[in-house]
């Protein structure tokens, strides 16, 4: 633990840290733009410069290569260290262009934050700037290499961090250029974490530019929705339009990235099909007259049919609120059935993934990070949680050894890649057909057209493969990671190494260090797979093989279109448009997660408040001229009439009778009520609320 | 210059056959035969060293020799190697700098043109030394014929047992590879090369950790120029002792090529005793200056050294003497300069090419050097400002912090410009135009 002195503050910190974080940990903020904490050192930029006045080390000095030292006295406001700051900026602004006011990055970008501060004003140069040509990288990513600095963190991130192989420096000297050999769309599935560490504006969001200014939007801390892990994300919104999505630091989860599937799919939020109009029948009522509606309905059925005919349908991809009220609602009308899975299979291989997992042995992306060895098995995870595969390359990068489980079939299709982006002149399309009726979210925002390149998506680190788990040398490992699909064979395989762990660890066998994680289907699968077993939840399809039941009442869930007949649907809430709203008697239309405060358990068990980002509505943008400027003043935007399925789900408990106030965390869940938002998360494994 | 010029290897008063190691056995416009070199006591020292010495016995001999690395820092030769750590597992490595791209120098290249089984036996010597197995030769690229005659002689040594398995009957192995340069100045820069021999971009590496300790694919790594390791069969043959000698100063240690270019009248590749004065390489090896030149200046040890004038005329030619004056003598490329030279062009000359060489990794080289040249453009165009001068001192300054020693190096003879011949480059901004009508 050296002890140092940085600008009058004496400052102990661990082993290791370098200088410039040093004086971060006591908020003495030091210039950077190649340090960047996920990237580590570069050395690239010299805008760290401090000055170390005694101790092992003197002089002028880079902050972010010079690990602190015991006795090291540091000036960040020495003369020689601003100057030679200053310099630095002057440098770099040689060739910048001064475009800031019609830059997509202005009001956000590192360079212009530093230039300001540091007091650049005169050009002492008066040769001609250095320009460049941009490339086409895609439908997502903008180039625009003159504004580049050279901090190389876009190559660094690239191709180091995330395996990236098609885009990297060429050139040298004073024309260095960051790209591709050739025009065309990035390749890595992580590719638009690009805008993220670009400290300047080469790199923009090519789905969101020139629409907002970064102190225009509206943004929260976030949770992707789009898989079952649960990365940490800022969504940012103005007009009532979803922008665009960038990556939240999360060290437990996902670090300081995110992937593409999860940064890109923000279409749907904003989408004019999406249903935002409450219906009975058919026709267009407020969402108060619906919740009546649906009240009467409901009455009428229970009447007729009893409350054993009625199943009460939730969802992985709801909030963990809306599931719970679903419950509530059910244990209200007595009987009926609770179904928050669809399919059986599913419904039984989560349950039991989850009975698996503890606080102790449930891998967070962390652990992966830090594993010495990880085995796959049956699953694919560059489609169903990509950060996962990212998260394997840092420990195949740091030395651990990975496994893949399965025959040479299995693996390959295991390499296929996660998504088809578009090519030249392609465009992001939602494709319904394309996807699984089981899949969380129904569309989730393919990127069709054009081909793919089977090895430029394959998983970004190299693997052993072996024929069974019990063929992969777990014993040998001090920090091993199973990471399985919620698949029965898998879960087999890992139900027998657990027990045989219990009986070859008593005689000094496999460690307790053993970690599992699990790929679910869905944002809340944990959540619904505890709910399910503490209110003997069965899937719908179950639910439905013996007959008894006759009507539905469904909360954003994804039911098959070949949904019997007979079966009545007397209400559907949802944001997106399924197929069973045709059926319904009733819609509701709901709000999206960034409409909405909500708490998603991830896969591994992982509870994670996610905060309203913007007001539900139709985005302004696209309105017609009837509506926009509104003439006539009411209390919803337009569009704006939906709620949440936990209020909803309230509203009609009330309308049946319910006379207390139904608050959805309490009694078991009580303790997420103080759920910190920007926090780690807190784990929620069975029995720990009992 | 034409090659077979430089090939013509002369030696000079002082050094006398006996005295020199490097350029012994050379043959007048070839490289010497491997039979040759044989039959003149070539790889004694190998067979020596296998058959009586243990590898700590060939490192002491080189610590004791007072061996200082011939590619340009002068680093003490024994103690780069003793930087190696003797416990590591896995392969260690030994890398010979042959990327001779500093301006002004062309030693390399005419050692190896002459004789590269020196080179060769050098390193079978200093890879028993260190417990290396395999062994890299990073060439310019340029160096085609060079490369070519290593080849020759890695398959001749080969055949004769002296590189491969069971060196001599000994248990050390050893394999030599030959890996032509894509060709960049910054390859030069050991961590620089060591990335473009993995076939990585070639930027530098952040030390530490040091290449003795973390190199080359992540192992213990040393690596050495050419002339260094061609040092090394004389050292273990002959012994310290007599090595020492050869200097021309008691403090000095050995033999130094110096490659003369320029202004004077027979530019030429030689093998002197270290410390010889400079005024006497010039005058006694090289002819003196050519017919109607006068000497004005001239750059000891390479494009990236400071200027000196005919005050230094004296100075021995030796690292410590060298720096002492003012500069450092670097690669012993010396560059003679006559009353025609502007001081501000022949700056600006080597600075276009340092700016142009620079890898681009970081922002004082990449950025600072061209506004460097293009200020120096300014003044020898006749639009410069007295503020310009301010400018190239800030820049001697700070492209002190840089990443690697390209930068600071680019600026060595800036400084000497604004050391030694301010009142000129002011002349320059004063006159409006340049004093020497190169403009």
């Amino acid at each position: 633990m050296p002890k140092l002195i940085i600008d009058d503050i004496p400052v102990e910190v661990p082993d290791g840290t370098t200088v410039l974080e040093a004086a971060q940990s006591v908020d003495i903020p030091i210039p950077h733009f190649c340090w960047h904490p996920a990237l580590g050192k570069a050395g690239a930029c010299r805008v760290c410069a401090v000055k170390l006045l005694d101790g092992p080390v003197k002089g002028v000095q880079m902050s972010c290569m010079l690990p602190a030292m015991d006795g090291m006295v540091v000036s960040t406001t020495d003369d020689e260290a601003v100057a030679m700051r200053k310099s630095v900026i002057e440098w770099l602004m040689i060739n910048h262009p001064h475009d800031c006011p019609v830059c997509d990055e202005g009001g956000e970008c590192q360079l212009q934050d530093f230039t300001i501060a540091g007091g650049h004003g005169i050009r002492r140069y008066d040769g001609r700037k250095r320009t460049y040509r941009n490339q086409y990288l895609g439908e997502f990513i903008e180039h625009e290499m003159n504004r580049c600095i050279q901090c190389y963190r876009c190559t660094r991130f690239y191709q180091e961090y995330a395996g990236g192989t098609d885009f990297g420096a060429m050139g040298r000297a004073a024309i260095v250029y960051f790209g591709r050999q050739d025009d065309g769309p990035l390749e890595s599935p992580f590719s638009g974490n690009l805008v993220d560490i670009c400290p300047t504006g080469v790199f923009t969001d090519k789905t969101a530019r020139f629409r907002a200014r970064y102190w225009d939007y509206d943004m929260a801390p976030s949770v992707c929705p789009h898989c079952s892990l649960g990365c940490n994300t800022v969504p940012m919104a103005r007009y009532r339009e979803l922008l665009k999505t960038t990556a939240r630091r999360n060290d437990s989860v996902n670090g300081w990235f995110i992937c593409d599937k999860g940064r890109f799919s923000n279409a749907g939020v904003n989408a004019p099909e999406r249903p935002r109009q409450a219906l009975v029948g058919g026709k267009p009522v407020s969402l108060a007259e619906a919740l009546d509606a649906l009240a009467t309905l409901l009455g009428e059925f229970l009447e007729l049919h009893g409350p054993e005919s009625l199943a009460i349908v939730g969802s992985p991809r709801m909030d963990l609120a809306g599931n719970i009220m679903a419950a509530r609602l059910r244990e209200m009308l007595g009987a009926g059935t609770l179904c928050l899975f669809n399919e059986t299979d599913r419904a039984e291989l989560t349950g039991k993934a989850v009975s698996l997992l503890t606080t102790e042995n449930s891998s967070s992306q962390e652990d992966m990070r830090n594993a010495d060895l990880i085995a796959l098995e049956g699953c694919d995870l560059l489609d169903e949680a990509p950060m996962m595969a990212l998260a394997v390359r840092q420990a195949w990068r740091s030395g651990a050894r990975v496994y893949m489980v399965g025959t040479q079939n299995e693996i390959q299709s295991a390499m296929a890649p996660p998504f088809t982006k578009g090519g030249p002149g392609g465009i992001l399309q939602q494709d319904q057909t394309a996807n699984p009726p089981q899949s969380p979210l129904g569309p989730r925002g393919s990127f069709v057209k054009g081909g793919h390149n089977r090895e430029a998506t394959a998983l970004p680190f190299a693997f052993e493969q072996v024929a069974s788990l019990a063929d992969v040398p777990l014993a040998e490992a001090k920090r091993p990671v199973i990471i399985c699909g919620a698949s029965r064979t898998g879960l087999e395989s890992i139900g027998e190494i657990l027990s045989d762990s219990t009986a070859s660890f008593d005689k000094g066998g496999l460690q307790p260090a053993l970690k599992l994680a699990f790929i679910l289907d869905g944002p809340n699968a944990f959540g619904c797979a505890e709910l399910a077993r503490r209110h003997h939840g069965v899937a719908l399809s179950t639910a439905l093989a013996d007959g008894r039941i006759k009507g539905i009442i469904s909360f954003e869930a994804d039911l098959s279109h070949d949904l019997p007949q007979g079966i009545t649907v007397l209400g559907a809430a949802d944001w997106r448009p399924t197929g069973l709203m045709t059926r319904a008697g009733v819609v509701l239309p709901t709000t999206t997660w960034v409409e909405q405060e909500g708490i998603f358990v991830n896969n591994e068990g992982r509870a994670q408040r996610f905060k309203k980002v913007m007001n539900p509505g139709l985005p302004i943008k696209g309105l017609t001229p009837e509506l926009h400027p509104p003439r006539v003043h009411g209390i919803d935007a337009p569009g704006g009439d939906v709620a949440p399925s936990a209020r909803l789900i309230a509203m009609l408990m009330q309308r049946l009778g319910e006379t207390m106030a139904v608050e959805p965390l309490s009694g078991p869940w009580e303790t997420l009520k103080d759920l910190d938002a920007t926090g780690a998360g807190v784990m929620i494994h069975k029995g720990e609320q009992e | 210059m034409n090659t077979s010029d430089l090939l013509i290897a002369r030696f000079h008063g002082a050094a006398t056959m006996d005295s020199t190691i490097l350029f012994k056995h050379n043959r007048p416009g070839r490289a010497v035969t491997f039979d040759e070199y044989l039959a003149n006591g070539g790889f004694k020292a190998l067979r020596k060293a296998l058959a009586g010495m243990s590898p700590n016995d060939v490192q002491q001999a080189v610590i004791d020799s007072g061996l200082r690395g011939r590619g340009g820092a002068g680093f003490p030769t024994g103690r780069k190697w003793s930087f190696v750590p003797r416990n590591l597992p896995g392969p260690r490595y030994l890398i010979c700098n042959s990327d001779e791209m500093e301006p002004g120098t062309y030693k390399d290249r005419v050692l190896l043109e002459h004789n590269p089984h020196l080179l060769v036996e050098g390193m079978a010597l200093t890879s028993f030394a260190l417990g290396v197995e395999r062994a890299f030769i990073f060439i310019r690229r340029g160096y085609e014929q060079a490369a070519l005659n290593l080849r020759n002689a890695i398959a001749e040594a080969h055949k004769a047992g002296f590189l491969g398995n069971a060196i001599c009957g000994s248990g050390f192995c050893l394999e030599l590879d030959v890996h032509l340069s894509a060709g960049r100045y910054i390859c030069g820069e050991e961590t620089a090369l060591m990335n473009a021999l993995e076939g990585i971009r070639a930027n530098p590496r952040a030390k530490p950790p040091f290449p003795a300790v973390k190199g080359l694919w992540g192992q213990p790594t040393v690596v050495n120029n050419v002339e260094t390791l061609a040092n090394i069969p004389a050292i273990i043959a002959n012994g310290p002792t007599w090595f020492k000698a050869l200097a021309a100063t008691p403090e000095g240690s050995g033999t130094k090529l110096f490659c003369v270019s320029g202004h004077v009248r027979d530019p030429i590749c030689l093998e002197l005793p270290i410390g010889t004065p400079l005024g006497e390489i010039i005058d006694t090896h090289c002819g003196g200056m050519r017919p109607g030149s006068s000497f004005k200046a001239c750059i000891p040890g390479g494009a990236s050294t400071p200027y000196f004038t005919k005050e230094h005329w004296a100075v021995a030619m030796d690292f410590d003497p060298v720096a002492k004056a003012g500069s450092r003598l670097g690669t012993g490329g010396v560059v003679v300069f006559d009353q025609t030279t502007c001081m501000v062009a022949a700056t600006l000359n080597l600075v276009r090419f340092f700016a142009r060489e620079s890898c681009g990794w970081c922002t004082p080289c990449r950025e600072g050097l061209p506004f460097v040249r293009h200020t120096l453009e300014r003044i020898e165009a006749g639009r410069g400002e007295a503020s310009d001068i301010d400018i190239l001192k800030e820049h001697v300054h700070k492209l002190n912090y840089a990443f690697c020693a390209l930068a600071p190096g680019a600026m060595g003879p800036v400084e000497g410009l604004l050391r030694l011949f301010e009142d000129e480059v002011r002349e320059h901004i004063t006159g409006g135009k340049c004093p020497l009508g190169k403009h």
